[in-house]
């Protein structure tokens, strides 16, 4: 986040955090209403006080008991009132806040889900979560603790000044030019304050991510002895975060305490030009106390002010680095227009096609090629001739930078994202699970399927033998990350949970990659006798399944160096030619 | 979580025993903050007094009792920018302190908290979710330390509680009385208003720690969810949690709405009934009028402890709401037990046994049952099983990534459980299936705990296959991981991931289907490299080609925790109809589909 955009951003950015959640703002004038009314109720108390004292206690004569009762029920019910009235504030901008900040959370989670970031920056996701946990959390500070005490506070220094004016014109004109140099001097350290709590949460996210990446880690940390390591690399985040806290916090008790300086500075100034010029032009010493009294009424909520300011520049920074996530445009957005896939068979289609992560390293340029529906298609290359982000491609993870991706005639970016999904199966290599049932990751896949549905995948993949050999069959827990199993039935989950949606396409990238060769070769038979009419597109590094493909396609630094049946290829004595005997070697019986 | 009951006196109790505690551990910071306090609330008195004074001595002779002001203005004026200066200072002092000791007492939690979390089983691990730790770590020990915004002012403002009672004491025993009463009616709500949230942090703290926990499954499945289109049904899902979060959080903040206005309201009203009993007072001729104003105005000073006292309660309520949820990590006892045995910088492999070794995970079914092991110096040796038969386990088992609940692991016949912490790395490398790369540089995940140099790094990265593609990486070796743009190829990232073992030129190498994704000419490059090094290390490498199979001296064949078959690679695929089913599956399967 650049300088200029902090400094220019928390008025901005609280008024944008107002535009995107409208719950945020809901009732918020009857709010302050209600807050002011309050305001003004309880100030009945200390003038109720002030005249039981003048009057009754200080007054002449002896005092009378019945006429203080009096007035101390009516400063009584003055202040039931405003208690009624304060409270009803309160409980409507914590309604307001809380609801509007979940709003924006909730908003905030969908859209980082749908950028890419999530999976390409894996190693980041613990500083991520932040983004919807503290930095909403120090928005919700501010709203409760400052929000409504803010628009008061300028509301009553307001009030005051105007007052101040019509008591006495010369002296309210020595406040008012104050009050404006103050002003001026808070706007320039508002800046560097907005800095500084930028900084914070910038720090808080990355000491996060550090702690984060310790605990996904830990396996391989205590595999190379790296705990030490570790730990000081996760120590210096938290001590990088605990200087710009503190930092933050001197500059906020700067900030407050050239507020109290401002009072004593402001109050001396009014004693003596009102001592002074109060002489010739026959001021009362009560005219100068009553100012006083209201100089002092303007000076509270300056000091409220200057801590309000403070929580309000920790709630903007929070605000900016969630529309840092927001105002990312979705690179794979949902059509606007949404086109609905023809039933039947689908062919896909690459049209000049070019894509990379990184624009110095191109992956495809121009890339250009058709499958046929119903063919079951390999795609085979090196680590790193673009497999995987081929596959990514055609299930519209990516979207290419220009081209255009087509199944079934219809361009990926224009099909109703949900169709897609249902029709186009895609199985990663990961074979992510949640800490859930077998049973519930499964049905992941269709969350209406029932469990006759359930058990039909099972037995399509052939894989009631594997169930049946769990400690709870379907009901087995696989805890956080699917860790309670192995990897590769990991991969067999994943792909059942595939499979139960019914994809008429379904793309595989190595989706069986940990599975062992025996169990390997026997789900894939089950699959392709069930999908024979179906497209598939397989991405493996086992070159087993290329052999059974009805066509290959052989990736060779981004480009499709070859492409045809298995025997064709060989034929061709090319890239393919040599993948192949390399894999041959590796899995040729050997006595 | 714990979820004991408390009562109201063990919540006080145990959350004064916690702001003790970091109050001794900081002492030199809240001892300050307090005297930060204690000179802020007598700068308030100050100023009352001296405004006071310039009325009387200043303003009321010169304007209505037309004397001169000479000499009386300047120092009037200097005395009210004076105290505002003393409090100008005691604000910075307060604060500062105050604030350095918050921060540096969450930062000092948070490195207990990391230095602990180092030390645990990862059996633990497996009960937790890591979005809840991050939870822990972040808002829980926030939470658990807003004690120390409030205590050093409760503190240091007591002073003046302690001074105004005495003076009201003074003037009439029985207002004082009163007075007390009052005030000890408003401690008394305020501690019901602490016992009531109490309950309600915790449950806020509770689902604080759900939703990071969804937050962080779901992002590390973003791919999973984006492939099947079911980005609504995780917004759903933590669109619930965030409003079961929301609710009660209203809750909370409608509670103490209540108890903040509340509260302000019986001050109020504290000082209208003193007001009319003072006057009572007065006509029953006790006290005069005068001391009625003075206690007005006394009580208006006892009213800045009180509120803060006040809110001194609810702090302690939600420090030991959220501290319990830190304490209760720190309380887990699952610590790796550690001898003290170092490592032997020896070059020769080492000598690998295993010893009627049985383990079970969590739940409790056995995967590594009764397992007798003898690997010599030296040898490369195959681990060959069908999926989920225990391979994987059996080579965590070999790096100590979990320890055997009967019997044991030895190396050159040294228990692995008798090496000090992080000393076993120093003769074994281990590298799992999924390759874990760390938000640091290519130099940084090679060399990750080891003192390597370029070279070092360099050569292993060419043993390992990956010398090649990191040249072509944007930096070269210096390019910085999990960045935005640079990412790898699974086989990328597992050839870094192999070089990083290779690099500690370890006793035992242990390759748990490590290799899956690099193509077979490099694997068998890697193993001829090290078997042909003068000291070769023993090497375990779970696989399942023939050539990495034929590369090892002997194989094992595993399934359901027991080794049913030890050998060489040809004696088993002639007698263990199991073992040559897996690993001529592909050649069965390509002659057959060329006999049909």
């Amino acid at each position: 986040m650049s300088a200029e955009e902090s400094a220019s951003g928390t008025i901005y950015a609280l008024r944008r955090a107002f535009q995107e959640t409208p719950a945020l703002r809901a009732g918020i004038g009857l709010t302050i209403f209600f807050a002011a009314l309050g305001t003004l109720i309880q100030l009945v108390v200390p003038i109720v006080v002030q005249t039981v004292i003048d009057q009754d206690l200080l007054g002449d004569g002896d005092v009378d008991i019945g006429s203080v009762v009096q007035k101390g029920l009516i400063a009584l019910g003055a202040m039931l009132l405003a208690f009624i009235v304060r409270r009803q504030a309160l409980v409507r901008l914590a309604k307001a806040s809380a609801t509007g900040l979940s709003e924006l959370r909730v908003r905030t989670f969908e859209h980082l889900h749908k950028l890419s970031i999530l999976h390409t920056e894996a190693e980041r996701r613990g500083a991520l979560v932040a983004r919807v946990t503290s930095d909403i959390a120090s928005i919700q500070d501010f709203m409760d603790w400052g929000g409504v005490g803010l628009l008061i506070g300028v509301a009553q220094v307001f009030l005051a000044m105007v007052a101040m004016l019509f008591y006495r014109f010369d002296l309210a004109l020595v406040v008012v030019g104050a009050v404006i140099v103050y002003t001026i001097m808070l706007v320039f350290i508002q800046r560097i304050l907005a800095r500084a709590h930028d900084k914070v949460r910038q720090r808080v996210a990355l000491s996060l991510g550090a702690m984060g990446e310790a605990i996904s880690g830990l396996p391989v940390i205590r595999a190379y002895g790296a705990e030490e390591e570790t730990r000081v690399k996760v120590a210096d985040a938290l001590d990088a975060q605990f200087r710009s806290e503190y930092r933050t916090a001197l500059l906020g008790a700067s900030l407050f305490s050239s507020a109290e300086l401002f009072a004593g500075l402001i109050t001396a100034a009014v004693i003596g030009i009102g001592v002074v010029t109060g002489v010739n032009a026959g001021m009362s010493a009560g005219t100068l106390l009553a100012f006083l009294f209201l100089v002092n009424l303007l000076v509270q909520p300056i000091q409220t002010l200057v801590e309000t300011l403070n929580h309000a520049q920790s709630a903007g920074a929070g605000v900016r680095r969630i529309l840092s996530i927001l105002d990312t445009p979705i690179e794979i957005d949902d059509p606007t227009d949404p086109v609905f896939l023809p039933e039947g068979n689908l062919n896909i289609q690459f049209t000049d096609v070019t894509f990379y992560y990184k624009k110095k390293a191109p992956l495809f340029e121009d890339l250009s090629l058709e499958i046929q529906p119903g063919t079951r298609v390999a795609v085979v290359g090196e680590t790193g001739s673009g497999k995987s982000t081929f596959s990514k491609l055609l299930t519209r993870i990516h979207d290419p930078i220009s081209g255009e991706v087509m199944l079934g005639g219809v361009p990926l970016s224009r099909i109703d994202t949900d169709d897609l999904r249902h029709r186009l199966g895609y199985v990663p290599q990961e074979g992510f699970l949640f800490d859930a049932t077998i049973a519930d990751n499964i049905k992941y896949g269709k969350p209406d399927a029932t469990d006759d549905e359930l058990h039909a995948a099972i037995t399509d993949l052939e894989l009631d033998s594997w169930v049946a050999q769990l400690p709870e069959g379907l009901a087995t827990s696989v805890g956080e990350r699917g860790g309670q199993l192995s990897a590769g039935e990991r991969q067999l989950v994943a792909l059942a949970r595939a499979w139960i949606t019914g994809p008429e396409v379904l793309v595989l990238d190595e989706a069986t990659s940990a599975v062992d060769p025996a169990l390997e070769v026997q789900t894939r038979r089950a699959m392709e006798r069930l999908i024979s009419s179906r497209t598939s597109v397989t991405v493996a590094h086992r070159l087993s399944t290329a052999e059974a493909a009805d066509e290959i396609l052989v990736f060779d630094q981004g480009r499709l160096a070859e492409r045809g049946g298995h025997d064709q290829l060989l034929a061709q004595d090319g890239v393919y030619t040599a993948l192949y005997g390399d894999w041959i070697k590796g899995t040729q019986k050997v006595d | 979580m714990t979820t004991e009951q408390t009562s109201l006196g063990s919540m006080l109790r145990e959350g004064s025993a916690i702001a003790v505690r970091f109050a001794q551990a900081r002492t030199a910071s809240f001892v300050l903050a307090v005297i930060g306090a204690a000179l802020f609330v007598s700068a308030i008195v100050a100023s009352a007094i001296v405004i006071g004074n310039v009325t009387d001595s200043l303003i009321v002779p010169v304007l209505d009792q037309g004397e001169p002001h000479e000499g009386l203005l300047w120092p009037a004026m200097w005395a009210v920018f004076a105290v505002a200066l003393w409090k100008a200072l005691a604000v910075i002092l307060r604060r500062t302190a105050a604030s350095f000791l918050q921060f540096r007492v969450q930062a000092d939690a948070r490195h207990d908290l990391i230095d602990h979390l180092l030390k645990l089983e990862l059996s633990w691990y497996q009960r937790q979710s890591t979005g809840t730790l991050l939870a822990t770590s972040d808002t829980d020990v926030r939470q658990g330390t807003f004690i120390l915004a409030p205590l050093p002012y409760g503190i240091g403002s007591s002073l003046l509680l302690v001074g105004t009672v005495v003076l009201i004491l003074l003037i009439d025993p029985w207002l004082a009385l009163l007075a007390f009463a009052c005030l000890g009616a408003i401690v008394a709500v305020n501690m019901n208003g602490a016992w009531k949230m109490f309950g309600a942090f915790r449950e806020v703290q509770t689902l604080r720690g759900d939703v990071s926990s969804i937050a962080h499954e779901s992002f590390d499945g973003a791919l999973t969810i984006k492939a099947l289109g079911r980005i609504d049904l995780e917004k759903d899902r933590f669109e619930q949690a965030s409003q079961r979060l929301r609710d009660r959080l209203i809750g909370v903040l409608q509670m103490m709405a209540t108890y903040r206005v509340g509260v302000e309201g019986l001050l109020s009203a504290i000082t209208v009934i003193m007001l009319v009993a003072g006057a009572a007072r007065v006509s029953d001729g006790a006290v005069t009028p005068g001391d009625v104003v003075t206690i007005a105005y006394l009580l208006s000073l006892l009213f800045i402890p009180i509120r803060i006292i006040g809110f001194v309660l609810w702090s302690i309520a939600s420090s030991r709401a959220g501290w319990e949820r830190v304490q209760s990590v720190y309380d887990v006892t699952d610590l790796v037990p550690y001898g003290d045995a170092q490592p032997e910088p020896d070059e020769s492999g080492a000598l690998v046994s295993g010893d009627a070794v049985s383990f079970s995970y969590d739940d409790g079914e056995t995967v590594i049952a009764d397992l007798n092991l003898a690997i010599q110096p030296g040898r490369v040796v195959a681990v060959v099983g069908p999926t989920a038969s225990g391979k994987s386990t059996l080579t965590a088992l070999m790096a100590r990534l979990w320890d055997p609940q009967v019997g044991a692991i030895t190396i050159d016949g040294r228990d692995l459980r008798s090496f000090a912490r992080s000393a076993l790395p120093g003769e074994v490398a281990f590298v799992s299936q999924e390759s874990f790369l760390f938000d640091d540089t290519v130099t940084g995940n090679i060399a990750f705990g080891v003192m390597a140099d370029d070279e070092d790094v360099k050569t292993a990265a060419q043993l390992a296959g990956a010398h090649e593609f990191i040249l072509e990486l944007p930096e070269g070796y210096g390019t910085t991981l999990g960045e935005r743009g640079t990412s790898l190829s699974g086989g990328q990232r597992q050839r870094i991931a192999l070089a990083r073992a290779l690099v500690r030129k370890p006793r035992l190498l242990i390759l748990d289907d490590a290799t899956s994704a690099v193509d077979p000419s490099v694997e068998a490059r890697i193993l001829e490299r090290l078997r042909e090094s003068e000291t070769p290390s023993t090497i375990v490498i779970v696989a399942y080609r023939t050539s990495s199979i034929t590369l090892a001296d002997e194989v094992v064949f595993i399934d359901e925790g027991k080794i049913v078959a030890h050998g060489t690679h040809r004696d088993l695929s002639r007698d263990v109809p199991g073992y040559a089913r897996i690993v001529e599956a592909y050649a069965d399967d390509a002659e057959e589909r060329r006999g049909s």
